[in-house]
Order: C-alpha cells, then sequence, then structure tokens
C-alpha cells in the first residue's frame, strides 16, 4: 500500500529535473536550539562578543545546520531517509541569525543498473550568496521486484 | 601552525545510546520533522552520534588546534543504514592531514561509526580551516 506521498519511483527519476526547493529562515533560537541537540556548543555559535573577538560579524550558524537542511530537501523529495547514502557539500559562506536560505537540487545521473541517483546541490542567502556548494547527494533504490503473474 | 606529527592520531567514542528523545530533539532543531512512520534518524543525525570524537579533538590539548579560529570547511558521510532509537553507536576519529593553504591551515579528520554487531553504520569526513590570526 501506498502512503499518501509525491515520492517517485525510480523509474520516474529523469536526469535534468529539479527537485522542489526548501527555504529555512535561520534564527538565533534554532542555533542554540541546534547547539544543544547536537552537543556542538562551540561559542562562535552562541557567544556573540566571543565571536566578533574571534573575527567573525557576530554568531554564526553551525555548517552542520545548513547541511540538515539540505539533507531535508532531498529526503523530503525521496520519501524515505533510508534511501540516502551518500551527502557532501563545501560550506563556502557563513549563516547569520536572520538568513534565509534556500536549498535547490537538480538529479545528475541515474543509473539502473546499480539504481543509484546522483543528485547535486546548493544553498544559497537571500542575496543569492551561495554558503554551501559542490553538494552531491546519492540515493539507492532498492532491486526491483520482479512481476509474478500466473501464465 | 599545529604540529604535522600528529597526523594519525585517532579518538575513540564509548557507545552512543540512540534515544527516541534525542532524535526527536534533533528533528526539532533542524525542522525536518516528517515520520516515515517508524522512526528514523535523518542521516545527518550521524553528527550527534559522532560528536565525541570531533569534541575530543578539538579539546585534545596536545594537539592544541586554534578553535576559536575554526570553522567547518566541507563535510562528506557515507551512510550504511539506518538508525533507529535503541541503536548503539561508536565512532573513531582520525586526524588524517593537516596542510597549509595560504593564511588557513587545513585539517582532515575522518570518522568512522558502526554498531554493536560491529556492522558500519556511517562514514564521515570533516575538512576544518583554521584562519590564522
Amino acid at each position: 500500500m501506498k502512503t499518501v506521498s509525491a515520492a517517485p519511483d525510480f523509474e520516474s527519476i529523469q536526469a535534468g529535473q529539479s527537485l522542489p526547493p526548501l527555504t529555512k529562515h535561520v534564527t538565533v533560537e534554532q542555533i542554540q536550539r541546534y547547539a544543544e541537540a547536537s552537543g556542538d556548543r562551540n561559542p562562535i555559535h552562541l557567544d556573540e562578543t566571543f565571536a566578533r573577538s574571534a573575527g567573525l560579524p557576530g554568531v554564526i550558524a553551525h555548517g552542520m545546520l545548513t547541511m540538515a537542511f539540505a539533507n531535508q530537501m532531498v529526503t523530503d523529495w525521496l520519501g524515505e531517509r533510508s534511501l540516502l547514502k551518500r551527502l557532501q557539500g563545501r560550506f563556502a559562506g557563513m549563516v547569520l541569525p536572520g538568513d534565509d536560505v534556500t536549498c535547490s537540487a537538480t538529479v545528475a545521473s541515474k543509473d539502473p543498473q546499480t539504481r543509484r541517483v546522483v543528485i547535486n546541490l546548493v544553498v544559497a542567502n537571500q542575496r543569492g550568496e551561495k554558503v554551501l556548494n559542490k553538494g552531491v547527494a546519492e540515493a539507492e533504490y532498492p532491486p526491483q521486484r520482479s512481476e509474478t503473474h500466473a501464465a | 601552525m599545529t604540529d604535522p606529527r600528529w597526523v594519525g592520531r585517532s579518538y575513540e567514542t564509548g557507545p552512543y545510546e540512540v534515544t527516541e528523545q534525542s532524535i526527536r530533539d534533533y528533528m526539532a532543531a533542524v525542522g525536518d520533522v516528517r515520520e516515515d512512520g517508524q522512526l528514523v534518524a535523518p542521516p545527518t543525525y550521524a553528527m550527534v552520534y559522532g560528536f565525541d570524537a570531533y569534541w575530543q579533538l578539538w579539546t585534545d590539548q596536545e594537539v592544541a588546534l586554534d578553535v576559536a579560529h575554526l570553522v567547518h570547511g566541507e563535510q562528506q558521510f557515507r551512510f550504511h543504514r539506518a538508525v533507529h532509537p535503541g541503536d548503539r553507536i561508536r565512532t573513531t576519529g582520525r586526524l588524517t592531514a593537516i596542510n597549509s593553504r595560504g593564511d588557513m591551515e587545513l585539517v582532515t579528520f575522518e570518522l568512522s561509526s558502526r554498531d554493536d554487531e560491529d556492522h558500519p553504520v556511517s562514514d564521515g569526513e570533516a575538512l576544518f580551516i583554521i584562519r590564522k590570526p
């Protein structure tokens, strides 16, 4: 029984197609909450005075919060988190409280032999500056079950 | 400059006991709250169960990374299986490279996380950038 989901099946995926973008508004409260949930309480994320003394414009979001947004965009589209086998990216710019960051992605390729789909992704802020680039996600679909019909 | 003789140093975490609360806290923090029926951690939750390895590196007094000027530059993950409440996951982190590029120092940290049956859960590679003051 299929759940009510727009998740694509492997056969319907096409190289070049775009994934639905995902936009997130980042706040001081979210950065604090992420620090608690992840354990990463580095003061550059939490202490404005410390962050400035370290040469930053103020507290910055964890890079892994931005990568979590990219993760969500891909797994929302896949419909199942367990299909994601690889995720990588380069943190190209700082994310500050108040920023709106948008994740966007395109299917780069799919391989019917391995049933793997490679997705290129990028995250940009409200000024269009990339905060995560060289993003790649890879999903693997389970083997296709052969239909067994009585002859 | 961090002394390159520390390349090869590794860090082991104790078993991280994955709880429903810990997964839900992470999902709420990142705003990814969709549920797949059975509770499955978002793959980037790897940063939570592996975090103690990063923490040990950052606070190693002998290696003495300049953490005040350290930012996360790149991250890669390979996910071998889904993570659920009840999993116990150990992570090994290994400092594999220290390089200089202009006025930056690049530190590479490789991670391998395994479950109680010693099956791989995920692998990771982080690149940290230390801006020289």
